[in-house]
């Protein structure tokens, strides 16, 4: 008798569009699966996210999946929806929801309990600071801490307390290696902070990167603090349109706090809240990111 | 290439593009938005009363000089009924703040207001140059930190104040939100977002009306408004571990530019969740973390921010986590079961296989007690110990024999040969 004691599914989104970079990816995936050949795998495009319907597509500006012209492909409306955002740190920023969004979908779909993400302590610091400057500080909760998630499905860091050079060594001493499994990125040490494809996610990765080489245990502690940080409880909640995180009554979207100070937008804000009733609710973040 | 007009009276010709959200506007509606934005920040959050007497803390420099002149400004077209002072601190350091002190002068004329100034010499005995000679150049930005706080409140005493505005910008706030996200230091992280710090019940309330504008956006308002400030920096070491947060900020700035904004509203979100149990009470670092109003997380405004330091704090740092790490090892059988539980993360995971061994806390005298606000017994001045740090810095002066290590904040200096040793004992430990 088998005693694994948890089926596993490995599912793999591609973020690419090209089919080219797909087959490259879909042949990885083949790899893995001679190399685990005991765990299911499934891989889907990212496009498919598009078809959520917990997304409210129209604070997005676009159509509701089901109204859309079946002629058209996924990763064409895809492109379309990327490409409309502001700047390269809001494609990115979207993009990663998304993602969540349809890893949240496929394992409900599975029954799964959890989803295991293989965030190291160097990624879980990044991201916590990633965050903060995307002004998603109120996400952090959610984002870097195991247990069950908004989404009604366990958000697990299993290599939470390795840092990502103890995760390549590794990776190249263990027998057989995994090197020829994983896509090796190049060092973020050339990234610019003038250039226009530079994104927020680039600068802390770099600035990580270099952390984590002389004070690994600062990288360590700033996960360690960010994981301390308790969800609000009790709120009048609504869930974001968009990323579908809890946002408290009356923090939604980029208007109407303190550093909005801005007398036109204010005026904008008042407008809309006529029709609050219609309005879509989203967070800072997200609306940061869609409005630039 | 045809004139751009300005976005919002769009007949003016727009000449300057707004750092913070690269709207492109004329001078005039440039200078005429900033007020409001302080304005609009003044009002909401209810700053002021009618009849307030208000200090300003001015060093002379583009932050303070910016405050002082659109306190001003705004007070006459509203009506805000305030009486505005200026308070300086003569921190005694030659070359640099007799100069500064000499731009607040003009001020005080220019804008029409009482000047007070309050000297380290006539506070405490010393000047920051007799300090720097008794004591090198090793921390001695601690003594000035902590002597600039309690003097600006002592300052306010004396001419009978108790509301006293700094000039913290936006980028500050940012670079104190990401510095204590580093350090893991969540108290301040709790407190530091706050616009007013102290209440009604406090002697001396501070506040930071300029919490909101950039920094950026200071400069181009000085520049266009022709105002009187003085640009060099604090010739002594500046603040090290901040400058690793600054020059993030710069760099975020530059990718988003709401970015710092954006930090700013994050630190407002997460000072919410922020447990309690944490605010008043925490493991590692906030035992030297005494209550804001007596001690304030920011000692930025007027020492030199300007990002060019070593990460030799962060190196001090590092070595200290890890030493951290190593007692609560040793002290295994004492803490494990409440670590368990938490998503600890312990890098030292080979020490913590070591034998327990009972009597070697080395670090036992490190819970704390929920700080509560008292007084010095020396000076009667506010503080959460029994003798307040300026005190305590003070007695090591005057008994000529320093003592650094009484309180080794995470924002302390160190002297650049103990700092290029911890470098390296950090390198050589990693």
């Amino acid at each position: 008798m088998n005693r694994a004691a948890y089926e596993l599914i490995v599912v793999h989104i591609d973020l690419n569009l090209d089919a080219v970079d797909r087959k490259d990816t879909s042949a990885l995936l083949e790899r893995y699966k001679v190399r685990f050949p005991r765990h299911t795998y499934s891989s889907f495009g990212l496009e498919e996210a598009l078809l959520l319907e917990s997304i409210e597509w129209k604070a997005l500006g676009m159509t509701e999946p089901t109204q859309n012209d079946p002629q058209k492909p996924g990763s064409e409306r895809l492109q379309q929806l990327v490409g409309s955002l502001p700047s390269a740190t809001s494609r990115t920023d979207v993009i990663t929801t998304l993602l969540t969004r349809l890893l949240v979908d496929v394992a409900k779909r599975n029954g799964c309990e959890s989803i295991l993400f293989a965030d190291s302590t160097t990624r879980l610091a990044e991201k916590t600071l990633t965050e903060t400057a995307k002004g998603r500080g109120f996400s952090l909760p959610w984002q870097v801490s195991d247990g069950i998630s908004l989404h009604g499905v366990g958000f697990n860091y299993p290599l939470r307390d390795l840092l990502k050079k103890e995760l390549m060594t590794f990776s190249s001493l263990t027998v057989p290696p995994l090197s020829d499994l994983i896509i090796s990125q190049g060092p973020s040490s050339q990234i610019s902070a003038s250039s226009k494809l530079t994104t927020i996610d680039d600068l802390m990765a770099q600035y990580f990167e270099s952390a984590e080489e002389n004070y690994p245990s600062i990288v360590a502690n700033v996960v360690r603090t960010s994981s301390k940080l308790q969800p609000l409880t009790g709120d009048e909640t609504t869930a974001c349109g968009l990323c579908g995180l809890p946002v408290a009554e009356g923090t939604d979207g980029i208007y109407g706090w303190g550093g909005d100070q801005n007398s036109v937008s204010r005026a904008r804000q008042n407008k809309s809240h006529g029709d609050l009733e219609t309005q879509n609710v989203l967070c800072y973040g997200c609306l940061r990111s869609i409005n630039g | 290439m045809a004139p751009v007009p300005c976005a919002i009276c769009k007949t003016s010709r727009a000449l300057i593009i707004r750092p913070k959200n690269h709207q492109k506007l004329c001078k005039e509606c440039f200078i005429t938005i900033f007020e409001e934005e302080i304005h609009h920040t003044v009002t909401t959050t209810k700053l002021f009363s009618p009849g307030d007497r208000i200090a300003i803390g001015a060093s002379g420099g583009k932050d303070s000089t910016v405050l002082a002149s659109v306190l001003k400004t705004l007070n006459e077209r509203y009506n805000y009924g305030l009486e505005l002072v200026l308070l300086s601190i003569d921190e005694g350091i030659k070359g640099y703040r007799d100069d500064s002190l000499e731009t607040v002068k003009r001020n005080a004329v220019q804008y029409d207001m009482p000047l007070k100034i309050v000297g380290y010499d006539e506070l405490y005995g010393w000047t920051m140059d007799q300090v720097v000679e008794a004591i090198g150049k090793k921390g001695n930005c601690t003594y000035c930190g902590v002597f600039r706080r309690q003097a600006l409140d002592r300052g306010a005493k004396m001419l009978g104040i108790r509301h006293v505005v700094t000039g913290h910008n936006a980028d500050d706030v940012a670079e104190t939100i990401l510095m204590n996200l580093l350090r893991g230091d969540l108290p301040r992280l709790a407190r530091s977002t706050s616009i007013v710090t102290g209440d009604e019940m406090s002697e001396v309330r501070r506040s930071k009306p300029l919490k909101y504008a950039y920094e950026k956006e200071i400069v181009l308002y000085a520049h266009h408004k022709k105002l009187d400030y003085f640009s060099t920096e604090c010739l002594y070491s500046p603040e090290a571990f901040r400058g690793s947060a600054r020059t993030l900020i710069k760099n975020l700035e530059r990718v988003r530019p709401s970015a710092i904004l954006d930090v700013v509203r994050s630190g407002e979100d997460m000072a919410k969740l922020v447990p309690e149990a944490v605010t008043g009470i925490s493991h590692c670092k906030s035992q030297k973390v005494s209550l804001s109003s007596a001690d304030g997380e920011e000692g930025a405004a007027g020492c030199g921010t300007n990002g060019r330091s070593s990460g030799g704090e962060m190196a001090d740092m590092e070595k200290k986590l890890q030493e951290d790490e190593e007692a609560s090892s040793r002290e295994i059988d004492v803490t494990a079961a409440a670590s368990n539980g938490v998503n600890g993360q312990r890098h030292d995971r080979i020490g913590s296989k070591t034998e327990p061994q009972n009597g070697a806390k080395r670090e036992s005298g490190k819970k704390l007690t929920r700080q509560t606000l008292g007084t010095c017994k020396k000076c009667g001045y506010m503080s959460s110990q029994d003798i307040c740090k300026a005190c305590m810095l003070l007695e090591g002066l005057n008994k000529n024999r320093p003592k650094m290590e009484i309180e080794v904040d995470v924002e302390d200096e160190e002297s650049s040969t103990l700092r290029r040793r911890m470098e390296r004992l950090a390198l050589a430990a990693g």
